[in-house]
């Protein structure tokens, strides 16, 4: 990958902008080598790349399109792919085992989301204030972010165990008789909410945080020449210049949260009674357990889709209140 | 504002951070210290009780005779080749798409923008179908390789530190005849080193924590992972040894509290640095 230097130094490595100015005509020499370094310049940059590109080409763009060819087909792994149109998409349609999965993801994201940005906006807050320990707090929020969701389940399961847990140990403290938590239709999820909440609270916190700091100090100190109260000031400036990092923090927690897998396939097994079957679970079971291999592929679309709508939904709401940059 | 109002105020917020801060730490405290409970006590005792006597037999068994050392070991080689190959691999293309004019670079760029939204579970099982092509089910090459060649996210974040280096830098170099070579190693990446410990960072958690992956693509001790060697552990003795699986659960996050506790700083920093665009 090393190369000669005559052709670095002329080579259009340059950014945009920057480019030298064109070949006065008549110069056919430096022409020439100007194009010979081009050209040298761009096999040196598909040398660069090309390993990374294998890598995208294979394990990302391939399977993309594989499985939208899957999902036109039936196959058990085991014999030959039965080409069945839209046959899998049809069944999908009617199939309310998928409505009902469609429906605990949404509420597992619904109670995932708001509870996790309103108490990261809290803890912010609270930080903002520089307070003395502040970098240890930090530290602190921040350590369940790296948490292994497996072993979390594990825990969780254990905290949550009717008898042993320490979840119905504390409530008895004040004579409350807990549920039983993970065998319980309506507990269940929130419960596998919870893990996510504890986990990604601080790290939504330091987006936060960091989006609060960069608010221009004067902004507060002509509010408050004007007049205005915390409960203004934190709506008028606070929330609207907090957009951008609210945007990042949405977008790819919503995003994260449509495809939780770990936490129900530890704790629950989507049950009990199929309350907690998240997308993400029963795709996975009828792929890798029942070897539905078509039915889903067509699954995984649906679930791409619903993520792709959502997503721009924010993006619009969004775009029009703040400017983002995404270059 | 008088100064009694502003103790007032000084203490709710320290309120509010303590009561987080403790949330924080307690499932890690509540864990260590029932997987330190004897069998019986870990039953009879509440979970805030102080594991006493403490005991270390929980872990040994579960390291010796449930074959968490092995699921360590393998999730340990697994998660440093991966976090190897990323770094290697998205720095060289980073430095393309950054810094470099070639035709169909934005064609390029854009490819890896549009799949790094791509929710995982789309891939899995035609990325399963072709492992199992290549002879690579139940394989250390399976287990890796969907990952090792780096990721678009990982690019990505590479690319974008790297515009952010002055130009007249690599500039002058080029003059002084350096390659293009010379430039990466000796400009690009030392100028880069809070991105490229991030990007390490954030792809060893990753690995380590991944469970989907290695649940498809293993079957067998010889390759099984902690994440679907303790899940697996969960499902069959959660009834009958529940302190053997807490045990296995504390080992399984442990190290990453070690690595934390080492690289604090740096951590912290770098998830901010993730957010930034």
């Amino acid at each position: 990958m090393t190369d000669n230097m005559s052709v670095a130094v002329s080579s259009p490595l340059v950014d945009r902008g920057h480019r030298p100015p064109a070949v006065p005509p008549g110069a056919p020499a430096v022409e020439r080598h100007r194009r010979r370094s081009r050209i040298r310049a761009t096999v040196e940059a598909y040398v660069l790349l090309a390993p990374s590109l294998a890598g995208l080409a294979l394990f990302l763009v391939a399977p993309i399109v594989g499985v939208v060819v899957i999902s036109f087909f039936d196959w058990n792994l085991m014999g030959a792919p039965h080409f069945v149109g839209l046959a899998n998409y049809r069944e999908m349609m009617g199939d309310s085992e998928v409505w009902r999965a469609m429906r605990n993801t949404t509420y597992y994201v619904v109670l995932n989301i708001p509870a996790q940005t309103v108490l990261a906006l809290l803890l912010a807050l609270a930080m903002n204030r520089k307070l003395r320990g502040g970098k240890a707090f930090r530290v602190l929020f921040v350590l369940p972010w790296m948490a292994m969701p497996v072993a979390l389940g594990i825990v969780w399961s254990w905290a949550f165990d009717p008898q042993h847990g320490v979840v119905n140990q504390f409530l008895a403290l004040f004579g409350v008789d807990g549920p039983a938590w993970l065998s319980s239709t309506t507990w269940a999820m929130p419960v596998l909410a919870s893990v996510n909440i504890w986990q990604y609270t601080g790290y939504t916190m330091l987006f936060l945080l960091a989006g609060l700091q960069a608010i221009p100090e004067s902004l507060y100190e002509a509010a408050d020449m004007d007049g205005a109260g915390p409960v203004l000031r934190f709506f008028r400036i606070t929330l609207p210049l907090l957009r951008p990092s609210m945007f990042f923090v949405l977008v790819t927690n919503t995003i994260g949260s449509f495809q939780m897998f770990d936490t129900v396939y530890v704790m629950t097994q989507g049950g009990p009674g199929g309350s907690t079957d998240t997308m993400n679970y029963h795709i996975y079971q009828q792929a890798f357990q029942l070897f539905r291999t078509g039915y889903a592929s067509a699954l995984a679309m649906l679930l791409f889709a619903v993520i792709l709508l959502v997503t721009a939904v924010q993006v619009l709401y969004f775009r029009k209140r703040t400017v983002y940059d995404f270059s | 504002m008088s100064s009694l109002s502003t103790a007032v105020r000084r203490t709710t917020l320290y309120g509010i951070l303590a009561a987080g801060a403790l949330l924080s730490i307690a499932p890690y405290l509540l864990t260590l210290n029932g997987a330190l409970k004897r069998p019986s006590d870990l039953l009879s005792t509440d979970a805030w009780a102080p594991a006493h006597p403490a005991t270390s037999a929980n872990f040994t068994a579960v390291w010796n005779q449930y074959g968490m050392s092995s699921f360590l070991l393998h999730t340990l080689a697994v998660a440093v080749l991966v976090t190897v190959g990323q770094m290697v691999f998205s720095a060289l293309a980073a430095y393309a798409l950054a810094r470099m004019e070639f035709p169909g670079r934005d064609w390029i760029f854009w490819g890896y923008l549009a799949t790094m939204m791509v929710p995982q579970m789309i891939t899995l099982v035609p990325l399963f179908l072709m492992m199992r092509e290549l002879n690579m089910v139940d394989t250390y090459a399976g287990l890796i390789l969907p990952t090792f060649l780096g990721t678009p996210y990982g690019v990505f974040l590479v690319r974008q530190h790297f515009r952010t280096i002055p130009k007249d830098l690599e500039a002058a170099a080029r003059i002084d005849g350096a390659s293009t070579w010379s430039i990466l190693v000796r400009i690009m990446l030392p100028l880069s080193r809070p991105v490229l410990a991030t990007l390490a960072i954030i792809t060893f958690v990753n690995t380590w924590n991944n469970l989907i992956w290695p649940l498809i693509i293993t079957n067998s001790d010889r390759t099984r992972v902690v994440t679907v060697g303790i899940s697996a552990l969960q499902g069959e003795h959660v009834s009958d040894l529940p302190h053997i699986v807490l045990a296995g659960a504390a080992l399984a996050l442990l190290p990453l509290i070690a690595v934390f506790l080492l690289f604090q700083r740096h951590i912290v920093r770098s998830i901010a640095l993730t957010g930034l665009k």
